[in-house]
């Protein structure tokens, strides 16, 4: 019995804390570039079904996830957010905001996600959006109403060029604006 | 080796046995979970998802801005035949086996007008005269999805009018 909890515990432990460990990171995000190959080892298979079942492989996007502050803290409702970035080397790009359960937060502020098609950039190419839980008067708005505390970004790569190259410049920068004091 | 040892050491073993088993087994139990959710236990024809909000729930991480089609496949009475119709953004047609690799994927920059698939099962002579594409799918069962990329509900609306010419059945 003592085993079966021990081996039990073990895999869990090694699917919620090893979601990191096999993933390359550039700045605040992750990347996992063996989501969905058919060369990918038992725990990158057993972790990407868990938090990320039907990812497309590699060669098709890229999956970028954020799910700590520029303080290393987890994403609140509680914060406002600046999401700034500049163009991406590829044919389509988007950035979808998920509740810790991996589901798109129970709001119905119809703001889930901003994407290359409908992001306004300012002058300089330089694309900003506000991720709080009201939109105020931010243009691109990513909702974390109801999305609570540890909630995380992914951004969807879509055939990315051959001159991608990730790095903590070239993808967005997560900027934590202001936290309401806890009450 | 004193009674508790060998308790320590059979416990030990378990213990690693069970670890091994649930980290291979998470993939096809959670493959067999959408399999079900996707198909209600349908295979071979095509079903498109509503529109994706804050009410979906039945695959992790949804991506609001696409029109998602997905066929489960089950090829035990045979190969099943895949047309995919084309769309004027990006989409393609990607195939998972039942332990979740993305074995195959297809998009609009190799098959503009479209795609023509005959999935037949790994190493099962593929059927004589056959001018679609043909892929050998590593399992039995498994899930065909397109994507059709369509981030606003007017475009989602015209895809999911595009989708009603897919084709998903058994050859």
């Amino acid at each position: 019995m003592a085993g079966l909890v021990l081996g039990g515990a073990s895999a869990w432990a090694a699917l919620t804390l090893g979601v990191t460990s096999f993933s390359a990171h550039y700045g605040d995000w992750s990347l996992n570039r063996a989501a969905g190959s058919t060369a990918a080892g038992p725990y990158t298979r057993a972790i990407i079904a868990r938090y990320g079942l039907l990812a497309l492989s590699s060669r098709e996007a890229l999956y970028f996830n954020l799910d700590r502050d520029e303080h290393g803290q987890p994403l609140s409702e509680s914060c406002i957010y600046d999401l700034t970035g500049h163009a991406i080397a590829t044919r389509w790009w988007s950035v979808t905001l998920y509740a810790n359960d991996s589901y798109l937060a129970r709001n119905d502020d119809h703001a889930a996600s901003v994407d290359a098609t409908r992001i306004s950039a300012g002058d300089d190419a330089t694309w900003r959006a506000r991720v709080s839980s009201v939109q105020g008067d931010s243009v691109n708005w990513l909702s974390s109403r109801n999305a609570r505390r540890g909630f995380s970004l992914t951004l969807r790569v879509y055939n990315p060029e051959r001159d991608f190259a990730p790095s903590a410049e070239s993808l967005p920068k997560l900027t934590t604006v202001s936290c309401a004091s806890p009450s | 080796m004193s009674g508790w040892g060998k308790y320590i050491a059979v416990a030990l073993l378990i213990a690693v046995a069970t670890h091994i088993v649930a980290i291979f087994s998470v993939p096809n139990v959670l493959m067999n979970v959408a399999l079900q959710r996707l198909g209600g236990g349908h295979y071979n024809a095509w079903r498109l998802g509503d529109r994706v909000t804050q009410a979906s729930r039945t695959i992790v991480r949804p991506a609001p801005d696409f029109a998602y089609s997905a066929c489960p496949y089950d090829l035990g009475n045979g190969p099943v035949r895949i047309h995919v119709t084309p769309w004027s953004d990006y989409w393609s047609l990607s195939l998972y086996a039942n332990n979740s690799d993305n074995f195959y994927v297809l998009d609009d920059r190799e098959a503009h007008d479209g795609a023509d698939v005959l999935v037949i099962r790994a190493g099962s002579p593929p059927p004589d005269h056959e001018t679609a594409t043909i892929v050998q799918s590593p399992s039995q069962r498994g899930i065909a999805l397109i994507r059709r990329l369509a981030p606003t509900p007017d475009a989602y609306a015209a895809a999911a009018q595009v989708s009603h010419t897919d084709v998903c059945a058994a050859h």
